[in-house]
């Protein structure tokens, strides 16, 4: 077994080199394609104040007066060494602002998730249980709603509703304005937290939902359903008892397979929130050309993306009695 | 896993009532001896002014040489005297005795010398590259050396945040101690930034001790203002024209202005060492420059795309100490335009509503970047003006790279300039080499407007480059404005519109340059609570 377990991890130790090689050399060719230039984005206003000299001067700085491959091969020499290079737009190293953003994005990426994966269940399950009730009509309405509306613009709509109108939550930032990270206490992170968190789990609970309930269906339409409806079980207890079991795995496969979107609808959300995470570090260094830095993050997102993955698969094994007793009978 | 979800949903219940909890415990945090500005300027990159730091304001941390006051004169802070040598080369600078940094340590004039020196090498926003080198001759005198005679060279001495050259390094920019009258307590980069008055500050003290400047974006800081979380708040001018509780509307005076940039010289197929297209034919007769200029209606602008709150431009520099009051002309005369483009030979033969000569049509494209609504307003605004008049304006939209990247030098272009040093209006008008960019990118070249350019820069103080600077613009025979070459054609200087709080006295505000935010921080020190 343990054999196996290694050869699992080796193989997807191999997936991901991989997987960030092909990631980064096309991050890479696109954005050394992108029309924007760096220094004019690095310089806003200031732009009409710079002579033709001082922008060499810049360019030298950040290593901009080499060609695109011989950029492209320091940079990579450097990653391999565990050095991702320097934000120009930070003035930082790449993974300190990295390690900086994450911390703040966690969080809401966490509330949401889980808030998204436990409600969209739950949801799931009832309106497969009780298919075509007005309950599930309901539930269904929502999720449909909610699949097919943009994140932002929930976003804007909460913000407006409950932190303008009713003046319940805050409107902006990860903390009180005017106190400091270490001054907050847990639930004044957590009620600056609210509204974003909901905004980033509302579309994902849809995708949860839907997914769980057809799933459900499925399951309260088999043999063994039918077996337990004979023996007087009710429908709940039909979908919680029995369905349940089998309803979980692609759930949690599908929770974890999410982190993608997740991390997708983070940019979004904190962008309407003004949320000092990943996502706002990440639309500033698209907008202003920051190539170390959003190379970065592409790399970063990219391991999170697998490692969310491989979590799946792993859980699936463990979950799933069937897959445990194929590994310990190898 | 039914008892696990089930769990979860009681973990779910308790957190939720806790929140509700939460809102009710909640309450208005707004202590009036701390102050909530939602102006912009964050610098992602740090605040240190040798990456440029302050260029368009007071650095807030750090003090300067010399500052402006609300007339925009040149009045002393560090220094105490400074002369200019003879051959106009070298500024002496006498600095004031006995400031300390906020951590206590002494500033002396190898500070000072450290500063500029470091500012030339670091390939920042700031561009010292007039500067041949600054020493440190005592402790309290330094020298700073030019390449060449240079008065504009004084905007440095007015913007640039002196240093400490012990603790300055790659870190500087989040750790920012200087002289300045506040200091940096908590950077929370993205959110918020948390300064306290300096009690070392060799100034008057600042009457407010502990100033929060909020970075959200535009819809949350408006949001909270509106909800009493914010006391100075910068809005563009088409969201001035509202009610926010508690809050007055402040208008402040800017050079922040808008024109139209003509390409001056005809296009015979040249190009510029990149390739970029030189020349236009319809706007390089000056008859065409100078019908555009009379038929515009400057006032209506203002009122229809501004809201009112702007002033018709006629210079690059209006209403600054070295504008020149005579090149002010009387707009909105459609007839004078006429007049002009029929007596330069102008005349519409076809009957389509626009003019020919020579079987050219007076036909141009204005481009503004796209993304930018009130350039948009403009040109569009600008091509209504001009139909009557027999000129075909056709606005349209680009992305700014491709303005940059391809068209600015061979169409007529929709920009914004406006700066405290009339060093901007040097390099718009005077001669420019093969790749100008984004100055003088209409290839203007004038040798008596250069002449006069030049003398001003080269000039012994100040005060006397303005007269050269005045002449460069209209001398009674020629220069750059309308009654000369009638190089560009401004339209409207912004005001700049802020929310604040109705106790707050923010005193008199300096004129803005491009730039609308944190220029309003320029006079802080003097800002008080007056009682309701």
């Amino acid at each position: 077994m343990t054999k196996r377990i290694l050869q699992f991890f080796v193989k997807k130790a191999v997936h991901l080199v991989l997987l960030l090689i092909a990631v980064a050399t096309l991050s890479y060719t696109l954005v050394s394609y992108s029309p924007i230039d760096p220094i004019d984005a690095y310089l806003g206003p200031s732009i009409l104040k710079i002579s033709p000299e001082q922008r060499e001067v810049i360019a030298q700085r950040w290593g901009l007066d080499q060609p695109p491959i011989k950029r492209f091969s320091k940079w990579a020499k450097q990653v391999a060494k565990g050095n991702l290079g320097k934000s120009t737009i930070f003035n930082e190293p790449v993974i300190t602002v990295l390690k900086k953003r994450f911390v703040t994005s966690f969080w809401l990426m966490f509330v949401a998730w889980l808030l998204s994966g436990g409600l969209g269940f739950i949801l799931g399950v009832l309106a497969g249980a009780f298919e075509d009730s007005t309950l599930d009509k309901s539930i269904r309405l929502y999720a449909y709603t909610m699949a097919s509306t943009p994140t932002f613009w929930v976003g804007i709509v909460l913000l407006t509703v409950f932190s303008v109108q009713l003046g319940w939550t805050p409107v902006c930032c990860a903390w009180p304005v005017g106190s400091s990270e270490m001054e907050a206490t847990f639930f004044q992170r957590i009620h600056h937290l609210i509204l974003p968190a909901i905004t980033l789990s509302l579309v994902g609970i849809a995708q949860i939902t839907l997914h769980t309930r057809e799933k459900t269906i499925e399951a309260m339409h088999s043999d063994y359903a039918l077996f337990a409806r004979a023996q007087g079980e009710k429908d709940l207890g039909i979908a919680f008892r029995h369905a349940l079991r089998n309803v979980a795995i692609p759930a949690v496969t599908l929770q974890f397979a999410s982190l993608g979107e997740l991390f997708g609808g983070a940019v979004l959300a904190e962008q309407v929130f003004s949320y000092p995470g990943l996502g706002r570090a990440t639309v500033e260094a698209g907008y202003r050309g920051d190539v170390p830095l959003l190379l970065g993050i592409v790399l970063f997102s990219a391991t999170f993306v697998f490692i969310g993955n491989t979590v799946a698969d792993l859980i699936y094994m463990i979950v799933d009695p069937r897959m445990r007793k194929k590994w310990s009978a190898a | 896993m039914f008892k696990k979800t089930y769990t979860g949903k009681r973990l779910l219940q308790i957190f939720v009532l806790s929140i509700f909890l939460l809102t009710i415990t909640c309450t208005a945090f707004a202590a009036k001896d701390k102050l909530v500005l939602a102006v912009g300027g964050e610098n992602a990159e740090g605040y240190d002014p040798l990456l440029g730091w302050g260029a368009y304001g007071n650095p807030l941390f750090q003090s300067t040489l010399l500052k402006r006051d609300s007339n925009l004169n040149i009045i002393p802070d560090l220094a105490e005297k400074w002369t200019l040598s003879k051959d106009r080369l070298t500024w002496t600078v006498k600095i004031r005795k006995g400031v300390v940094f906020s951590d206590g340590s002494p500033l002396t004039a190898k500070d000072v010398a450290f500063t500029y020196n470091k500012a030339l090498e670091s390939g920042g926003k700031v561009d010292i590259s007039p500067l041949e080198s600054a020493t440190a001759v005592d402790d309290s005198t330094v020298t700073i050396k030019l390449k060449e005679p240079d008065i504009t060279f004084i905007q440095h001495l007015i913007t640039l945040g002196i240093v400490p050259a012990k603790l300055y390094g790659p870190n500087y920019g989040r750790n920012p101690i200087g002289s300045g009258p506040y200091k940096l307590v908590r950077w929370d980069e993205g959110q918020q930034l948390i300064v306290e008055a300096n009690d070392k500050y060799y100034g008057e003290q600042p009457s407010i001790k502990t100033l929060i400047f909020l970075f959200s974006d535009e819809d949350a800081s408006l949001a909270a203002a509106r909800a009493g979380q914010v006391d100075v708040l910068g809005v563009p001018s088409n969201l001035a024209r509202q009610d926010i509780p508690g809050m007055k509307l402040h208008v402040v005076k800017s050079v922040d202005n808008r024109g139209l940039m003509f390409p001056m010289v005809p296009n015979v197929g040249k190009k510029t060492p990149k390739g970029l297209a030189i020349g236009n034919n319809v706007t390089a007769d000056i008859a065409i420059r100078k019908a555009v200029n009379y038929a515009i209606d400057r006032e209506a602008l203002v009122v229809g795309v501004l809201d009112g709150y702007g002033r018709p431009a006629f210079g690059v520099v209006d209403d600054l100490p070295w504008d020149n009051a005579a090149i002010r002309f009387k707009d909105n005369d459609p007839k004078k335009a006429i007049a002009i483009l029929e007596k330069a030979g102008w005349k519409d033969t076809d009957g389509d509503g626009i003019r020919e000569k020579n079987g050219l049509k007076a036909e141009f494209t204005v481009l503004y970047n796209s993304k930018d609504s009130l350039r948009q307003g403009l040109a569009l605004a600008i091509s209504d003006m001009l139909r009557p008049i027999g000129i075909q304006a056709t606005p349209k939209g680009e992305s700014w790279d491709r303005i940059k990247n391809d068209l600015t030098h061979s169409n007529v272009v929709v920009y914004g300039f406006g700066d405290h040093s009339p060093l901007e209006m040097y390099n718009l008008y005077h001669t420019s080499g093969p790749e100008p960019m984004y100055w003088n990118a209409g290839f203007y070249s004038n040798p008596v407007v250069d002449k006069y350019l030049d003398q001003a820069r080269a000039a012994k103080s100040f005060e006397e480059s303005i007269p050269y600077w005045k002449k460069a613009q209209w001398d009674g025979k020629t220069g750059f404005t309308v009654p000369g070459d009638a190089t560009w054609a401004w339209l409207v200087n912004l005001d700049h519109t802020y929310f604040v709080n109705k106790s707050l006295d923010v005193g008199k505000s300096q004129m803005e340059p491009h730039g609308h935010g944190w220029p309003i921080t320029t006079n802080i020190q003097e800002w008080k609570w007056i009682s309701e």
